[in-house]
């Protein structure tokens, strides 16, 4: 985590907004401020914009493997390892007209944990990751999204025991399943929602023809989910350069 | 990742809302990535978009747009926001005359952005779908601070840190387009809307 360095500390809390998820706490006694463990992501907002005024918030060590993921996951301007992306590591729709990652009669399934700024622990990604794994989502693997470095099993999005209580300021699950999978993996989504103590936004990736768009809209309307009205649109300018 | 997608808030206050992307695509057509990044940089420019960066570098409310543009490499993520359909529709436009072979991306609303590919007569390939969020929603903030948090879709701006803003607005210590713009350098990206968001702090300040 973060560290405040005590002899540096002038206890004037102007840091204490610019956390994300509230990880600086005053102390009672002596009104310095310290980083609480449990709830800071190591995202590094503080150290990169210089938000204390003597300059005490200090870089982590990040002497170990669950330390430097959940670096590498929170803050977007490192580049994944894994999968050689900056900002969480993952291409997804934006480069398929490129990638052929979806095809026709598939769906991509994105489901961004700990979104919109709550984070989460990798606990509850995984209780959605083997949701979803098990309606019929096929995970992408560690070249194409990093947290499926943590998976013990891609089949069933099983993580190391060892990175369940680590917390991130985000985290992505991604796959794809056949069209008819679909409504099975948005009813896992629905039972799956009410066993995690974070929230997730889902995105639903799909080429932009329209049999794949009445077959969406239509499971939709069957399971009584709002049709979407923002969408991230590939538009389709993208070629392989090949020689 | 998908961090333009989920943006909230009222319809009305997304309809200026525009994220655009140039992706390259690692091992396939990266090569000359560089050169056709300031390319697609100039275009965007030049068509009015109000922030744009490179999230290794920042946004250009943070570096000058030169330094940006100087300093970009293979790996650089260029992407910024437009705040006019008018301005979508003629970057897709030229992006289309320039040809560079880059994935071209756009983030909004989709009765907006749809009609936007039509007139720059492109075909769209692939449609990410937002269906918003789920689990514990009483764990999020008020609606006009998600709007506004949710502008850096890698969250790197503080829902207390909107509050405060908001507060300093409301009490005349700053102007919402100066606090806007606080909010903003925050977002390495350059996606973050600050003329979106200004409305959003003086619009609640007037509430309040």
């Amino acid at each position: 985590m973060v560290q405040i360095n005590r002899k540096l500390c002038v206890g004037c809390a102007t840091c204490i907004p610019y956390c994300p998820v509230e990880a600086f706490k005053k102390e009672a006694e002596e009104r310095k401020v310290y980083v609480d463990e449990e709830v800071c992501t190591n995202c590094y907002v503080c150290i990169r914009n210089n938000v204390c005024p003597v300059g005490a918030i200090e870089e982590s060590n990040l002497d170990n493997f669950m330390k430097q993921f959940q670096h590498v996951i929170s803050d977007p301007t490192v580049t994944s390892e894994g999968t050689g992306v900056p900002g969480r590591g993952t291409e997804e729709a934006k480069t398929n007209d490129v990638t052929g990652r979806y095809g026709r009669g598939e769906f991509g399934i994105c489901i961004d944990m700990g979104r919109p700024g709550i984070g989460c622990r990798l606990r509850d990604a995984e209780k959605v990751a083997m949701a979803v794994a098990q309606a019929g989502v096929v995970l992408e693997g560690p070249e194409t999204t990093p947290l499926a470095t943590l998976m013990t099993d891609i089949k069933t999005g099983k993580l190391v025991d060892e990175a369940l209580d680590t917390n991130v300021l985000s985290v992505i699950i991604e796959g794809k399943c056949p069209k008819e999978k679909l409504p099975d993996v948005l009813m896992a989504l629905r039972r799956v929602e009410k066993e995690i103590e974070t929230t997730f936004c889902l995105g639903i990736v799909s080429r932009a023809e329209q049999e794949e768009a009445s077959f969406f809209f239509e499971t939709l309307e069957k399971l009584g989910i709002p049709k979407p009205f923002r969408g991230k649109v590939n538009v389709g300018l993208g070629r392989p350069l090949i020689p | 990742m998908t961090h333009s997608l989920h943006r909230f808030g009222s319809i009305e206050s997304q309809r200026n809302d525009f994220v655009w992307f140039i992706y390259q695509s690692k091992g396939i057509n990266d090569a000359d990535f560089e050169e056709k990044a300031r390319r697609a940089i100039a275009i965007a420019e030049k068509c009015g978009s109000e922030n744009w960066g490179d999230i290794k570098i920042g946004c250009k409310l943070k570096c000058p747009a030169n330094e940006i543009a100087t300093n970009l490499s293979r790996q650089s993520r260029i992407r910024g926001v437009f705040t006019k359909r008018e301005q979508v529709v003629e970057f897709l436009k030229e992006m289309k005359e320039a040809d560079l072979g880059l994935s071209v991306i756009i983030s909004g609303l989709l009765d907006e952005v749809l009609p936007s590919c039509e007139e720059a007569a492109l075909t769209p390939h692939t449609i990410n779908y937002s269906l918003g969020v789920w689990g514990k929603k009483d764990l999020l903030p008020e609606e006009d601070v998600l709007a506004i948090t949710s502008m850096c879709g890698h969250h790197m701006i503080a829902a207390n840190l909107v509050r405060k803003k908001m507060e300093e607005v409301k009490k005349g210590r700053k102007s919402a387009e100066k606090a806007a713009e606080e909010l903003a350098v925050l977002c390495p990206c350059g996606i973050f809307n600050q003329v979106r968001a200004a409305r959003i702090l003086q619009e609640a300040a007037v509430k309040a």
